[in-house]
């Protein structure tokens, strides 16, 4: 369950496995600068504060330099998540545009985490 | 008349594959060509070989090719661009599959052009002989053609003067800082005939490509075809919506690896003597989008 965590607020959007950090974000209710959404105008670029993720594209080096594919560059439209992340953006902080949408995805968090608790209890419980 | 028309874009995408099926299954484009990384596309109403091309690897602009009436024209071009102070270099038949002799030389805002006469004559979908007014079984937004580019520079009052001197373009819309006559130049809109624009110039960085767009009819067409990016999962960047600037209809809209696209109908016929039209920074946002009247700010940030 690949969690992003969005600070200075600590804000924490519950993603689908394979989703990109900027398609969870939108889904979330948060809004935020973005482009072409396609890895083509690297507008939509966060730090990376913690967590591992990878490009389910690839990303032409126009769009990311050797060094940002080194350091905390984030392309969140290209960016999924392999560990719970945390973002921070560079210059503006997410807006929450739809609370709605915010709330279903926290129903969504809470029902996978119950998910992931329950089937760890059933695990271990099988073990023993 | 010298230069007739943006003959081909050819652009580079990341990932091949998924360019293919935005151009050919959502566009409507037909495969003419392919070898190595590249593709050959043409739209059903050319008849030229091909009008897109996309090569695998990176994002943005590799180069235009600009198709001109008379072989004489491309020695006649590459004068003018001498003496503007541009290096010009010969590029031979074949060069680039099924274009003729002509030349290529890097234009003050750092894109690549292509001049040539000769191309292999394909033939529209329709053909020439009592033809049909469309082919029956278009694919997706069906395009008829390719239309024109907006592209990026330092200084489009250079690129202006550049295109004025070199392709004998003149200009229909500019935005300026003011309409005095020493207003700095911050995008134009130039043409070689009466189609509204061939190439538009907006201030910005050097080498970049904003869009380059599609022809359509009318406002139905665009209508269906943001339906079409809808059901194709096409990032619309703006539109269903019109632009003051040339009156023209459009959608923006990215194609797979970020790459701006248009569909454009209507604008209006342009003429060498009708008076330009100048828009100031404070429309400038009904001169883009008539109906939103705000500039976004992926109008001016959003390239590759």
């Amino acid at each position: 369950m690949p969690t992003v965590t969005i600070q200075p607020t600590g804000e924490v959007i519950y993603l689908e496995p394979g989703e990109t950090v900027l398609s969870g974000l939108y889904k979330a209710g948060f809004a935020y600068t973005v482009g072409c959404r396609r890895g083509g105008c690297g507008i939509c670029k966060v730090d990376c504060r913690s967590g591992e993720f990878r490009y389910d594209h690839p990303v032409a080096d126009s769009v990311l330099t050797e060094d940002e594919r080194a350091d905390d560059t984030c392309l969140s439209c290209r960016a999924v998540p392999a560990t719970d992340l945390t973002i921070e953006l560079r210059g503006e902080n997410v807006r929450l545009v739809s609370t709605f949408l915010h709330q279903i995805n926290e129903k969504a968090r809470q029902r996978a985490e119950a998910h992931a608790a329950a089937t760890q209890t059933a695990g271990t419980t099988h073990k023993e | 008349m010298g230069v007739m028309r943006m003959g081909y874009a050819h652009v580079r995408v990341t990932d091949l594959a998924e360019a293919k099926d935005h151009y050919a299954n959502t566009m409507g484009l037909y495969e003419t060509h392919a070898e190595g990384n590249k593709v050959y596309y043409k739209a059903w109403d050319e008849w030229d070989h091909h009008s897109v091309v996309l090569e695998e690897g990176g994002v943005g602009l590799v180069k235009f090719g600009w198709k001109v009436e008379k072989s004489s024209d491309i020695d006649d071009i590459e004068k003018k661009a001498q003496a503007f102070g541009v290096t010009v270099e010969r590029m031979s038949k074949g060069e680039n599959p099924e274009i003729g002799d002509g030349i290529r030389f890097t234009t003050p805002s750092e894109h690549v052009f292509e001049v040539y006469h000769e191309a292999t004559l394909v033939g529209t979908e329709v053909g020439t002989h009592n033809p049909d007014a469309f082919p029956r079984h278009l694919v997706g937004v069906g395009v008829p053609a390719l239309d024109h580019s907006l592209i990026t520079a330092e200084d489009p009052g250079l690129m202006d003067r550049f295109l004025t001197a070199v392709f004998d373009f003149y200009p229909t819309e500019r935005v300026q800082t003011s309409l005095d006559s020493d207003a700095d130049i911050i995008a134009t809109w130039m043409t070689s005939n009466n189609q509204i624009h061939q190439l538009a110039v907006l201030a910005g960085p050097q080498g970049k490509l904003h869009h380059f767009a599609f022809r359509l009819g009318d406002w139905v067409e665009v209508g269906r075809a943001a339906d079409l990016f809808s059901m194709d999962d096409v990032p619309i960047d703006i539109g269903p919506t019109r632009h003051g600037i040339t009156r023209g209809q459009t959608v923006y809209f990215f194609d797979p690896s970020g790459n701006r696209n248009e569909v454009f109908a209507g604008g209006y016929l342009a003429y060498r003597d009708r008076p330009m039209s100048v828009w100031t920074p404070e429309q400038l946002g009904k001169g883009v989008f008539y109906h939103a009247r705000e500039l976004n700010d992926a109008f001016t940030s959003v390239l590759t």
